[in-house]
């Protein structure tokens, strides 16, 4: 029998209406486990190499992670997958909320789509018997609107992943929502979804998930939820800000340890870093060409994540989460209620802007989850545009009139309205910044902050090099998911794996940039760390309280009756790992073209801020990087025969 | 595993509507049949069953018990920390999320929102990673009130 694993993924193809289960192979799951590693195995052996993105060739996948249903803790994260429109390359997203366990709770570990329907449809999943119906009076409506709709229509046990207009426009920049605003945003998959006219999927499942010792599984939930309940009283959101100055003047830090993150999001959320990263560099300001310097902590005030705390009505747990860093929010007395922004939509739209008006914020937040747009994205998007503004590129004829000049937030709201309805400017917009700058041209490419055409997260890469490499390595290239040196401190691998190296507890911030050994050996773990988090469902924020005290390894062993030790996971992160740079490969991809941008590696470096005068030697970084999966350290090429089996 | 019907089944239907999962197939008057993938577990059929015909999955047959028998969840918010995991693996939804409780931390917890809806398969005490529910006879609510 086997354990935590359902068995069986639900094939559908969206051109003829066939549904039909599927066994996984024998092997697969011990291999590759299920979530993104299931994917990897089921993409790269299925999309045929050069598929259109928003062709009817490209899958779809909707999958949960090998932990999702057991009674583990923070392993409430979906994934979508896909060949991503936006990349060419593999193209993943995961989302918290409640849509996961519903995935399994149906029998199976993922939902694969292939072809493209000629009608809108919606797939309705009820414990494991599924069809395609019409979704015609839906398509048109915001991603809030659809959900409540097919919820109404469903029942109180349904749950549903949609797209929005962004994602019907093929908008490459949009994602797939749940939970009234959940965003499986990276990626551009929800162009994908918009492409098979598939406008949602809903689940109703109760079946059960089964666990090889789930006494022993809660034992360690207990022992983790120790950890998460600890809560002391701490600072205030001004005093945040206070701390990211200091860090900022210091010429020493202190390794992170995450229990002191864990606390920030307990009681803000991830806004708790919104001026405090400002401050020590970490958060890139004026399409970053800026920094602390311009847009100091009184321009940031308003986004102190006190201001935020006070219009939060109720704090939002994804599913399995004890640690709860969500918010719902009431902006305006009297109004509706929004999900909490997070940190990297308020930094996007923010200080990247150069906005500072936190009622646009609210707004533009909640505009953009109802579209179905990537926040990241599309605030990367406009501060390119306002760029061009700046420099003469875009004048007002472009722009339909708009005046895109820095922190005009009215004219950032107008702007997100004319991408996510594709009308004038907005059209050669919003596809992302890679696209915009080979359609305006006038040489605006240098000012398209992003890598493999992801626009970049808002965690600068020269303030925490370990950026710059994941964003540039990554087979998602423009990712802060998946690795940092920051990251590394906060797994605390050593502490289960002996021959990973211990960070010292203070270091000069310049060793920080200095391409070593062990540089390249904590990127490399971070990735396979991820990638198993990725297949078994795990939330990042969970395991940033460290590997001594989220149990991951056991929780497996546990769910699934295996024996294996820290390092035989880590082993699996790696094959999945490799499958998706072996995905790339096959489809055309030279993973040296995913640097990340000039700009965002320091080159050439800036003149005042945090980060004034660094640069990260991005080009040998990414060549140890390769060198620790064994692949070609020039190209970033894994060797043929592990792109075959994947290893 | 998952329950079984046995030969003694007379046909009344019982289980079949009260399955939450779907999972009993069988016409009227003539014995009925659980699908095992289908099955969680959850005990209603033997719980409602007027001839005893149902197995449980470890072999026992399951005793029809009087609807006062029947348990309920009682949580305690002191031990919840809120996670919502029993809320999704309620089999008849019969669990929800409550208002925020004021303060600084305004965090909601779970509760029984329909109780009669409720068929006391304790799954979302099973669930439970920190044992936050309890299950009691649901006749014991009067009792509580009173």
């Amino acid at each position: 029998m086997t354990f935590a694993s359902m068995g069986k993924i639900l094939n559908v193809d969206l051109s003829t209406g066939e549904i039909r289960p599927e066994a996984i192979p024998d092997g697969i799951c011990r291999k590759y486990l299920t979530g993104t590693g299931l994917a990897a195995w089921l993409l790269h052996e299925r999309i045929p190499a050069g598929a259109d993105p928003l062709g009817p060739d490209n899958i779809l996948g909707f999958v949960a992670g090998l932990l999702t249903a057991t009674p583990s803790y923070f392993t409430g994260r979906w994934s979508a997958v896909g060949k991503s429109p936006l990349t060419g390359a593999w193209g993943d997203a995961n989302c918290g909320g409640s849509l996961a366990p519903a995935i399994k709770r149906n029998g199976f570990d993922g939902i694969f789509f292939r072809g493209a329907s000629g009608a809108p449809v919606y797939l309705y999943v009820k414990n494991g018997r599924a069809e395609l119906r019409d979704a015609s009076r839906l398509w048109g409506k915001d991603t809030v609107e659809a959900e409540g709709m097919l919820l109404a229509e469903h029942g109180a046990g349904a749950r549903a992943a949609v797209i929005g207009p962004a994602g019907e426009r093929l908008s490459l920049i949009s994602g797939i929502s749940n939970d009234r605003g959940r965003m499986a945003a990276r990626s551009g998959l929800g162009a994908v979804m918009g492409s098979k006219r598939l406008k949602a999927v809903v689940l109703d499942g109760k079946l059960r998930v089964p666990v090889h010792d789930a006494a022993a599984m809660k034992r360690l939930s207990r022992s983790c939820n120790r950890w998460v309940q600890f809560q002391p009283p701490f600072l205030s959101g001004r005093a945040m800000a206070y701390l990211g100055a200091l860090m900022r003047i210091l010429p020493t830090q202190m390794a992170l340890d995450g229990m002191l993150y864990k606390i920030f999001l307990r009681k803000w959320g991830t806004t708790s870093m919104n001026q405090m990263s400002v401050e020590m560099g970490d958060a890139p300001v004026m399409n970053w060409k800026g920094s602390s310097a311009d847009w100091g902590m009184s321009r940031s005030a308003s986004f102190n994540p006190d201001n935020i705390k006070a219009v939060e009505t109720a704090k939002y747990h994804c599913y399995a989460c004890p640690l709860g860093c969500g918010g719902i929010c009431i902006p305006k007395p009297g109004g509706g209620e929004t999900h909490k922004p997070e940190y990297e939509t308020v930094l996007a739209l923010g200080g990247q802007c150069m906005n500072a008006d936190l009622d646009s914020i609210f707004h533009m937040n909640e505009m953009l989850n109802r579209a179905g747009m990537d926040s990241i994205s599309a605030g990367g998007t406009v501060s390119f545009a306002m760029e061009c503004w700046e420099r003469g590129i875009l004048t007002k004829a472009d722009t339909d009139g708009l005046e895109l000049t820095w922190g005009n937030s009215a004219a950032m709201a107008a702007l997100l309205e004319k991408m996510i309805r594709r009308e004038g400017i907005g059209d050669i917009l919003a596809d992302g910044v890679r696209k915009a700058a080979e359609r305006i041209g006038r040489g605006s490419g240098q000012y398209a902050m992003h890598a493999g055409g992801q626009e970049l997260p808002m965690h600068d890469g020269r303030n925490d090099p370990g950026f710059a490499v994941h964003y540039s390595v990554e087979p998602t290239p423009g990712r802060h998911t998946l690795g940092a040196q920051m990251y590394y401190e906060m797994f605390r691998l050593w502490k289960r794996v002996r021959r990973l190296p211990k960070p010292a507890p203070f270091y000069f911030k310049g060793s920080k940039y200095r391409a070593d050994e062990e540089k390249a050996v904590a990127a490399a773990a971070c990735s396979r760390y991820m990638a198993l988090a990725n297949g078994a469902g795990l939330c990042l924020f969970g395991l940033f309280l460290g590997a001594s005290r989220i149990p991951v390894f056991e929780w497996l062993n546990a769910a699934t009756g295996w024996n294996r030790t820290p390092e035989d996971y880590l082993a699996a992160g790696e094959r999945i790992q490799t499958l998706k740079q072996a995905f790339n490969v096959k489809h055309g991809i030279d993973p040296r073209a995913n640097r990340v941008c000039d700009r965002a590696a320091g080159i050439p470096a800036q003149k005042e801020g945090a980060n004034a005068r660094r640069a990260v030697a991005i080009a040998k970084m990414m060549s140890d990087y390769w060198r620790q999966f064994g692949w070609d350290p020039e190209t970033g090429v894994p060797p043929v025969e592990d792109r075959r089996s994947g290893r | 595993m998952a329950h079984l019907i046995t030969d003694s089944c007379n046909g009344c239907g019982a289980c079949l509507r009260m399955c939450p999962t779907g999972a009993i197939r069988g016409v009227r008057k003539s014995l009925h049949v659980i699908d095992p993938p289908l099955c969680i577990d959850c005990g209603a059929c033997g719980r409602v069953c007027p001839v005893e015909a149902v197995r449980d999955e470890s072999g026992s047959l399951c005793p029809k018990m009087k609807y006062a028998e029947w348990l309920e969840p009682v949580f305690d918010p002191g031990i919840c920390t809120p996670c919502r995991i029993c809320v999704d693996t309620c089999p008849v939804n019969c669990l929800d999320i409550g208002e925020p409780l004021a303060g600084a931390e305004p965090r909601a917890y779970p509760f029984l929102r329909d109780p009669k809806r409720c068929i006391g398969c304790s799954l979302c005490s099973k669930d439970c990673p920190v044992d936050a529910i309890s299950m009691r006879p649901r006749g014991s609510r009067a009792e509580r009130a009173a």
